[in-house]
């Protein structure tokens, strides 16, 4: 029997996503190069701000500027990008807790080498240089200089 | 309160393997043929059928309308399906039977994993806003789960490799496991790594699978089946989303399901984990209280077979069968969905 | 420092786009073949006589498998059993700029339709459930397995452009009536 063909396809979703007053107000924020969380009834900053408090249900309207800088909490490595990826070369997926949040955020840290990466390490942000209304308007973080 | 005399009466499974030629119905159709026949039962007595599959996976959409054909739906049959691993179907078809006005019930999952670039559709399960646009992938989830795992002084990369050379022996004895034989833990510590500080070997395989399950209630339970597998307990939990505002290297939400599952942290015979990504044994173990020695994962487990949408139906059959067989009396499955562990089912099974 | 809700209300754009990549499974090499060769093959099951175009591998009303020895063909000549008329509108993806024929063709020897043909040489108004249709094949070279996948309905469009009448006469509702799709 001869060789089984191979069938590819594409399936394609352009979504187009309002995003309402605090997904919203967070991707206005990194346009002008700040990042915002929300603060909690108990006091506490998540990063990236959520419309709720997830342990209590609570509305939640208290957006609060934080950062610049943050703290890798967690790390991997990533040898091999995807073309999903933010970056096309091997980089860090990172934990990155801004400075004053109580939580963390998943991004990219563009560090050269995994050599430079280590829980605790100070990265900054980086930014997109046309933002778009994307999470990656910040385009990743890097080492803090 | 929940009823506690629904049992798992018939099953059946395929094999894993990496590339199946077959569709997805037609992995089914046999399957789900040989469960209700083990059971002895006439897919036309079947009060309510429940499937899980993924249509993103799968690459088109409707999939899982062509997948109910595995079940004979002509005349229309009741029936329903959710968008989860099978495990979850036999959780909705558990609460069906509480009902009462039936006393049976197919379950099936299914999943080809094949066409698809898994590390990059899976990014669409997660937050549209934050983190599906960055295409973070399951394995750097698991990596950074990983990582806090090392860094809170949890486990080693040893641990980590100890729990695949455990579940490649297990997989030796059981002819569904894709990945399985002898490896030293010193050589897979030798592999580089892919999401560090996770090696290939730490990740699950890329695989395509489905499993059948038919639950029966009471009496009739009795008559399909001379020891059946009795559901004690089922419960499922899930936790936030965002991975960075929740601790990864416990899980809460598998505790709090095997509380409310009932188990009491007595002696289990079998313990099968849906630990998709090595650490996460560790992280169960610790969530669920189980002894050092406990018999977990005897299947080899996902890291031996992870046909995707089924694998956490697979672990309710691969104690379910051991307590039919009589080899086990009290077993414990667990499904998980989403990312790095976030909803956790339990599933807590007796025989008589 | 607290600051206000921006007034502006953001749209994200997000194009996701995914593709998947298999091998036709064994039973629609043999049927893509079989289109190539300008034969339309099905499988017939061997409980219920039903012929499903393409083959499943089983009969989705018995539960029984099906396979190569259950293989027959079909005529290319079949019977219009429903349509509609589809004014296209813009939007992603969309290729068509004019009203088109989207029909369910049931095949002679056939028990399921071919879904979405192209109806050519009869105009819109004049279409009718019951008329009777023959396919209007590509020529020999032009044929290829473009559009047959794994999943949904099966497909012809890549050896066959488009059915146009046969005029034979119209079918009774009654002799079609149990496969309207």
């Amino acid at each position: 029997m001869s060789q089984p063909r191979i069938v590819e396809s594409t399936l394609e979703f352009p979504y187009s996503r309002t995003l309402g007053p605090v997904v919203g107000a967070f991707l206005s924020g990194l346009r002008e190069h700040r990042i915002l969380g929300i603060r909690t009834r108990a006091g506490k900053v998540l990063v990236p701000p959520l419309e709720y408090d997830p342990n209590t249900g609570d509305a939640l309207d208290e957006l609060v500027e934080v950062g610049p800088q943050g703290t890798v909490t967690s790390w991997t490595w990533v040898d091999e990008p995807t073309p999903k990826h933010p970056l096309d070369r091997p980089f860090a997926f990172a934990l990155v807790t801004p400075d004053g949040a109580a939580t963390a955020m998943v991004h990219a840290v563009d560090a050269g080498s995994i050599d430079r990466m280590s829980t605790g390490m100070r990265v900054q942000p980086r930014w997109r240089a046309e933002p778009h209304n994307m999470i990656d308007d910040l385009a990743c973080w890097e080492p803090a200089s | 309160m929940a009823a506690t005399d629904i049992a798992v009466v018939g099953y059946a499974q395929t094999p894993s393997t990496r590339r199946a030629r077959e569709s997805e119905v037609q992995l089914l159709v046999p399957i789900v043929t040989e469960a209700l026949q083990r059971a002895g039962l006439d897919r036309r007595e079947v009060g309510f059928t429940c499937a899980g599959s993924c249509d993103y996976l799968t690459g088109g959409p409707f999939a899982f309308v062509s997948n109910l054909e595995a079940a004979g739906a002509w005349p229309p049959i009741s029936e329903s399906h959710v968008e989860m691993d099978g495990a979850w179907a036999m959780y909705e078809a558990w609460v069906r039977l509480q009902h009462g006005d039936i006393d049976t019930a197919l379950v099936f999952g299914s999943g080809k994993s094949s066409p698809s670039k898994p590390e990059e559709m899976w990014a669409q399960q997660l937050d549209p806003y934050y983190l599906a646009p960055l295409g973070v992938d399951p394995a750097s989830l698991a990596g950074i789960q990983a990582r806090a795992l090392l860094d809170a002084g949890k486990a080693t990369e040893r641990d980590f490799a100890n729990v695949v050379v455990r579940s490649r022996r297990n997989a030796k004895d059981n002819p569904n496991a894709q990945v399985a034989g002898d490896f030293s833990v010193d050589e897979l510590l030798a592999e580089p790594y892919v999401r560090a500080p996770l090696r290939k070997h730490d990740l699950p395989p890329i695989s395509d699978g489905a499993v059948a399950v038919v639950l029966a209630r009471g009496d009739r339970a009795r008559a399909l089946c001379k020891r059946p597998a009795w559901i004690r307990g089922l419960d499922h939990r899930i936790e936030v989303h965002q991975p960075g505002m929740r601790d990864l290297t416990t899980s809460t939400s598998t505790a709090l399901a095997a509380r409310k599952a009932g188990y009491d942290g007595g002696p289990l015979d079998v313990i099968e984990l849906s630990s998709t990504f090595s650490p996460q044994e560790l992280i169960l173990r610790d969530a669920l209280g189980v002894d050092a020695d406990a018999n977990v994962n005897p299947s080899g487990g996902p890291l031996a077979a992870n046909p995707v949408m089924a694998t956490g139906l697979v672990r309710i059959v691969e104690v379910a069968r051991r307590i039919v067989e009589g080899s086990a009396s009290r077993g414990l499955a667990h499904a998980t969905g989403g990312q790095v562990l976030q909803h956790n089912l339990v599933c807590l099974m007796e025989g008589d | 420092m607290s600051t206000s809700t921006p007034k502006e209300n953001l749209v994200m754009e997000h194009l996701v786009s995914l593709t998947y990549s298999e091998e036709l499974t064994p039973i629609l090499e043999r049927y893509v073949d079989a289109l190539i060769d300008g034969r339309i093959v099905g499988h017939k099951c061997p409980s219920c006589g039903r012929v499903y175009v393409p083959g499943k591998g089983y009969c989705p009303i018995c539960v029984v498998p099906t396979t190569d020895a259950d293989e027959v063909e079909v005529g290319d000549h079949g019977t219009l059993t429903g349509f509609t008329i589809i004014t296209p509108v813009a939007y992603y993806g969309q290729t068509e700029t004019e009203p088109f024929v989207y029909a369910s063709v049931l095949l002679d020897g056939s028990d399921s339709n071919l879904g979405g043909q192209e109806v050519v040489g009869v105009p819109h108004d004049k279409l009718r459930s019951g008329m009777r249709l023959r396919a209007v094949w590509k020529p020999k070279s032009e044929r290829s397995a473009e559009g047959v996948s794994n999943r949904g309905w099966g497909s012809v469009s890549s050896v066959i452009d488009a059915f146009e009448p046969s005029g034979e006469p119209d079918k009774d509702r009654a002799e079609y009536e149990e496969h309207i799709f």
